[in-house]
């Protein structure tokens, strides 16, 4: 029996990378060997369970658990490669109402009993969704583009998080990690982008990791598989690994990601068929 | 021809006898917050209450005597009304009630109720302890109200001013009528500080800053790094475009001077 952390993945804008993030993370702490459960909060617009190929075994979801119409254990999808991956899904048929604030908090205290980590990916806005996922975490992980909206956003969030948690109430601070999102070394260069300095001085948070714009995040959602088990030695993959290698407590500098050719590289560019 | 129809949200002021009780809650509200009567428009809602005309006529000398104009009388038919009496008003739709301000208890106002008071809970105590009941009755939506109050972050409290020794979020709001507000820590794109007195930002000033709001000309607005969305003293406000380009991300400092807003670097 252990007690897990509960991390919320959250953003307040939409299309930032939140349930990506949250798959990557969930399966890189599982590959480490912890018990793992990832839940979808998206009531309504669930997606987790495709981005992380199991939207083909969902029986039960978080709303039938939350209103006692099935046990956790029944609710429960376990992942395909990892064995001590699990997810708990969001209901694509109801809408945030139908959770309670109740019925989240046993959720919540009961998977706190079965897991390491409990992952929950946060639907966007300031709703009931997102604040009820956000409401039992232990550690927050703040999903940022690099650009203005966004990170106005996240600050919003932010501000949630130190004022509706339990911990807040309590009289606590919930720790926070800023992940950086999609970011394009191209426009990094160019300076078309904010850089990762200025997102950072805004949100005054600390960064977790700065992940890459790439193709291979997008081919792996659309395997179904978390980018950190499809393709390890993508930048992303390599980004969230380090992510998760920091928030298991390791001190180790961010790599801001930048474009790197070797020289072979260099040789041929523009030549490739 | 063609006219522009505008709506506005009045306060409407439901006088109770005896009089000079009602009145004396008024003052009470205006020692509290100088400005909240200040144009504002008032509606004087006599209806039910048969009270004669020339008594009514006293009362309106009151309130003027208070810097309160009436803009319209509810209750009385037009034709019992005497010349120089506001005119007769009727029909409109109730919106919600205005907010009295929180008295000089010192604290940041949280007004979202759902919100949590991590700040001092002393001003929400004595906001309830002391707003006169149906005195005043004050209805409409105040234009603070739509701005969501979030609970202070641990503010400290020392005598008439605040100190914020975390970064205002966006979405959040510092509303301080009594005195100075100063903020360890940047104030967030879309977040707002309201002082009645001065406002010191030792961080970047990148929300709205509305310093001496209950008519303090003397106030002034300090920041480490200026890139405000706006800048007001005393009700003189500038947006960022009307800004100084010289002083953008500089230290500075504005203060009201002959009905202008004056902007110094900080070196």
């Amino acid at each position: 029996m252990s007690n897990a952390t509960v991390v919320v993945v959250t953003s307040g804008k939409g299309g930032v990378g939140k349930t990506t993030t949250t798959a990557a993370i969930a399966s890189a702490l599982a590959k480490e060997g912890y018990q793992v459960c990832a839940i979808d909060f998206d009531v309504g617009l669930r997606n987790l369970d495709l981005i992380m190929g199991a939207e083909r075994r969902v029986v039960f979801d978080l709303v039938n658990v939350v209103r006692g119409e099935a046990s956790i254990k029944q609710a429960l999808v376990r992942d395909k490669k990892l064995n001590n991956l699990y997810l708990l899904p969001a209901s694509q048929t109801r809408d945030k109402d139908a959770l309670t604030e109740e019925g989240v908090a046993s959720v919540i205290s009961e998977l706190r009993m079965y897991f390491d980590w409990v992952i929950c990916d946060s639907p966007a806005g300031i709703e009931r969704g997102a604040t009820l996922a956000m409401r039992h975490a232990d550690e927050a992980i703040i999903v940022s583009n690099p650009e203005v909206s966004s990170v106005r956003d996240c600050d919003r969030i932010i501000g949630l998080l130190d004022a509706k948690t339990k911990i807040a109430e309590d009289g606590g601070r919930m720790p926070k990690h800023l992940m950086i999102t999609r970011y394009d070394t191209e426009r990094a260069k160019t300076g078309d982008m904010l850089a990762t300095d200025d997102v950072v001085d805004i949100l005054s948070v600390p960064l977790i990791g700065v992940v890459p714009e790439s193709k291979d995040v997008l081919k792996a959602s659309n395997v179904g598989l978390p980018i950190t088990l499809s393709d390890e030695n993508s930048p992303a993959a390599k980004a969230y690994t380090e992510a998760v290698r920091r928030l298991l407590g390791e001190n180790i500098p961010v790599t801001i990601p930048e474009e790197k050719r070797s020289l072979l590289g260099k040789f041929f560019k523009g030549r490739a068929a | 021809m063609k006219f522009k129809g505008k709506s506005f949200i009045a306060i409407v002021l439901s006088p109770e006898p005896p009089f000079t009780d009602w009145l004396q809650e008024i003052d009470r509200i205006i020692v509290r917050s100088p400005g909240f009567f200040i144009d504002r428009p008032i509606i004087l809602d006599v209806r039910g209450s048969k009270i004669p005309i020339d008594e009514l006529e006293q009362l309106l000398e009151e309130l003027g005597s208070r810097s309160i104009r009436v803009m319209g009388i509810d209750g009385v038919a037009g034709t019992r009304l005497k010349p120089g009496m506001p005119p007769s008003f009727s029909g409109g739709r109730l919106a919600s009630d205005i907010d009295v301000p929180t008295p000089a208890a010192g604290g940041a106002a949280e007004d979202d109720a759902d919100e949590p008071a991590a700040g001092p809970t002393a001003a929400k105590a004595d906001k309830s302890a002391e707003t006169p009941k149906p005195a005043a009755k004050s209805k409409g939506k105040a234009a603070r109200a739509t701005a969501e109050t979030v609970a202070a972050p641990a503010s400290v409290v020392s005598g008439s001013s605040i100190v914020i020794t975390e970064p205002v979020r966006s979405g959040q709001s510092i509303l301080h009528p009594e005195g100075d507000v100063t903020v360890i820590g940047s104030v967030s794109s879309g977040a707002e500080i309201i002082a009645g007195g001065s406002i010191h930002v030792y961080g970047a000033l990148r929300g709205r800053a509305l310093a001496g709001v209950s008519g303090k000309d003397c106030a002034r607005i300090f920041c480490s790094k200026l890139d405000a969305e706006l800048v007001s003293i005393n009700g003189l406000y500038k947006v960022a475009d009307d800004f100084d380009g010289a002083l953008r991300n500089a230290p500075a400092q504005i203060r009201f001077e002959d009905e202008t807003l004056v902007f110094e670097g900080l070196n």
